[in-house]
């Protein structure tokens, strides 16, 4: 391999996971596909109920994917037994939404942070790993003070800060990121993403970050996959998504973004229609259908539109992109 | 008639608690003009919502006290009101609308009847007039009369909000609360609702309070802006002056740490430090300890709301040096 040789770390192919509810068939994920290079980070977008959490749990295997390839640093896990996952955890986590309800409230952050060190067996010996939890203390910011603290004496940064040391100490490959910063305050959520962007520098990580809110992934994202019922709609480089969107539902997503601009120029507001229907037994049609401004006769007639490739990089799913 | 829907001068509000008094407001002042639509932005814990509770004298006590202060709603002082005129303007005259539509509304109660009780408390009609007129207001705020028979949990969370505007709006309140209204909702949701209730405002000829942390959805909506810190106000001015020829430092620390839409990739800067807690707030201005700013003169005196140009009113002592400027405003 030569060197500059881009490494892809992580690879997904036709991703699904169904859920059977006493409706029918729940399409939580429906078929997504991408690639991440080491080092890099993919933004995946999308409002409530579009399967954006599913992917990032099924990815780590926490739920069981229905159909699929999940393909990490070469080694294709799908089929990984529960014990052979366990291994691989030290090398793909987690770093949760909520500090509040992911963290023990009868554990010390002591013990919240050196829980994953004892659990896989990554050091030997009290000292060493109290040694090394107070260093993931000063890797992430938090004052070596609180060693003794429990979570409900700390704020949601110091919290989320826990969140994110214990995501470190199994020395990761892939962190999944899934709405990191939603439930933190814009001074403290600034923090946060600066941390993970610096230790991403430092450490070489690579992230799947999952979120809803687009001035976010934009700032934090080398490419953005959008997600909507359970498909990616399209997927390109961050700049390019934001300067180009090409898929309807994309448009109205960035346009419906409420900016913090008085007075000055504002692009125009394009509101879309109704609300995202039931992921309950779809039919094979475009998804966006029927809230969409620009459907034309063969959305109608033609069949759930693939993700292809209009530009180099730049895919969409939509029957009216040339 | 004043000018203004709205006079609040001096409030105080702790609560007392066991563990010590929590210093929630600490000597607020604003006003908002007839028609006019004020946003109140400010961080978790910094009295947002107690400010609006206090305008309908609902800090629950205890461990709430409103300890000084007035609040000139159309001219009368709510913290004056018997329980007897709480409870005609409470509805009639303000009305609020919530963070979580799903927990503000009754789960078994259709949502046409939950507005229809509403009316018929405060109007005194029958309650086959009311349902109609329910229906009416269901229609105002786009959703389908027939739904008027469903319960709350058969609607989308959008959906749920626009039922508690529309129960917000059956008595024609002069002033509406909206405490963070659309937190809760999907970015694509969030500019529909925000929509209705611009346009809701303007055909009703209400004035607003809207509580918001989003600094977008400020200027998406309102024509003056407050922002409060550690229970007090800070800056204060229209919305163009805040955003355009924003003064304190906590303001401009606010917009430094949004993640800039159009540019990409750049460190942002974020405000270092926490809010200072409440129980234990500092000798001198709230801000000093976490402010770039800040000399020792901070960390002794606190600064007082002072006025600097139109409308535009600022709480930082670092004006008193004429020549001082923030660095936001020094690049365009």
């Amino acid at each position: 391999m030569a060197e500059n040789e881009k490494k892809i770390l992580l690879e997904v192919d036709h991703l699904t996971k169904y859920f059977n509810t006493p409706k029918g068939l729940l399409h939580a994920v429906d078929g997504v596909s991408f690639q991440i290079e080491q080092g890099k980070t993919l933004g995946i977008v999308g409002e409530s109920g579009c399967g954006k959490s599913t992917t990032g749990r099924a990815i780590l295997k926490l739920i069981e994917p229905t159909s699929g390839k999940i393909i990490f640093d070469g080694k294709d896990i799908t089929k990984y037994s529960r014990s052979k996952m366990r291994r691989l955890r030290t090398e793909m986590t987690i770093i949760f939404q909520d500090p509040f309800s992911s963290l023990d409230p009868r554990q010390s952050v002591m013990q919240l942070i050196s829980e994953p060190i004892r659990e896989h067996r990554l050091i030997k010996g009290s000292e060493e790993i109290e040694k090394r939890t107070l260093e993931l203390m000063d890797t992430v910011g938090l004052a070596r003070r609180f060693v003794n603290s429990y979570p409900h004496e700390l704020d949601g940064g110091r919290r989320q800060r826990i969140g994110i040391a214990r995501a470190l100490a199994v020395n990761p490959k892939l962190i999944i990121c899934d709405e990191p910063v939603s439930a933190l305050d814009v001074s403290i959520q600034a923090q946060i993403l600066n941390l993970l962007k610096q230790l991403q520098k430092d450490i070489g990580l690579t992230y799947v970050f999952i979120t809803h809110d687009l001035s976010v992934v934009k700032y934090f994202s080398d490419d953005i996959a959008v997600m909507y019922l359970g498909q990616m709609v399209e997927k390109a480089n961050s700049d390019e998504l934001f300067r180009e969107p090409l898929h309807p539902y994309t448009k109205a997503l960035l346009s419906a973004i409420p900016l913090p601009i008085v007075g000055k120029e504002k692009p125009e507001r394009q509101l879309i229609r109704g609300e995202i229907t039931s992921p309950v037994n779809l039919p094979d049609q475009c998804r966006f259908m029927k809230r969409c401004d620009v459907c034309q006769a063969c959305c109608e007639t033609g069949k759930n539109p693939e993700l292809r490739e209009v530009r180099p990089g730049h895919f969409v799913a939509c029957h009216c992109v040339e | 008639m004043s000018d203004n829907i709205l006079e609040i001068k001096d409030l105080v509000v702790h609560y007392e608690t066991d563990d010590g008094c929590v210093n929630a407001v600490n000597g607020l002042s604003f006003s908002i003009g007839r028609k006019k639509t004020l946003g109140l932005v400010g961080e978790t814990g910094a009295g947002k919502t107690t400010t609006a509770l206090s305008i309908l004298n609902l800090v629950p006590d205890p461990p709430g006290k409103i300890k000084s202060g007035s609040i000139l709603l159309d001219g009368r002082d709510v913290l004056q009101m018997t329980d007897k005129e709480l409870e005609e303007m409470r509805g009639n005259d303000v009305a609020m609308i919530f963070q979580d539509p799903m927990t503000a509304l009754n789960p078994v109660m259709t949502v046409g009847d939950q507005i229809a009780e509403s009316i018929e408390l405060h109007q005194h009609v029958s309650s086959k007039e009311a349902f109609e007129k329910a229906k009416e207001m269901l229609k105002m705020v786009g959703i389908a009369e027939s739904r008027a028979y469903d319960y709350p949990h058969q609607f989308s969370g959008g959906m749920r909000q626009r039922v508690v505007i529309a129960i917000a709006l059956t008595c024609k309140p002069k002033l509406l609360l909206s405490d963070e209204p659309t937190t809760a909702l999907d970015v694509t949701i969030q500019a529909q609702v925000l929509e209705l209730m611009k346009e809701l405002i303007r055909s009703q000829q209400m004035s607003m309070l809207l509580i918001t942390h989003d600094l977008g959805v400020v200027a998406e909506t309102c024509d003056d802006v407050a922002v409060m810190y550690a229970g007090k106000i800070v800056e204060i001015g229209t919305a163009d002056e805040v955003f355009n020829h924003t003064l304190h430092p906590y303001t401009e620390g606010l917009f430094n740490s949004l993640p800039n839409l159009r540019e990409r990739g750049e460190e942002l800067i974020p405000i270092k430090g926490l809010m200072p807690d409440p129980m234990n707030l500092p000798e001198g201005c709230a801000f000093a300890p976490r402010c770039p700013y800040a000399t020792e003169a901070c960390e002794k005196t606190q600064p007082e709301l002072t006025l600097m140009g139109g409308t535009h009113c600022v709480a930082c002592l670092a004006y008193r040096d004429a020549q001082f400027s923030l660095r936001r405003n020094h690049n365009g």
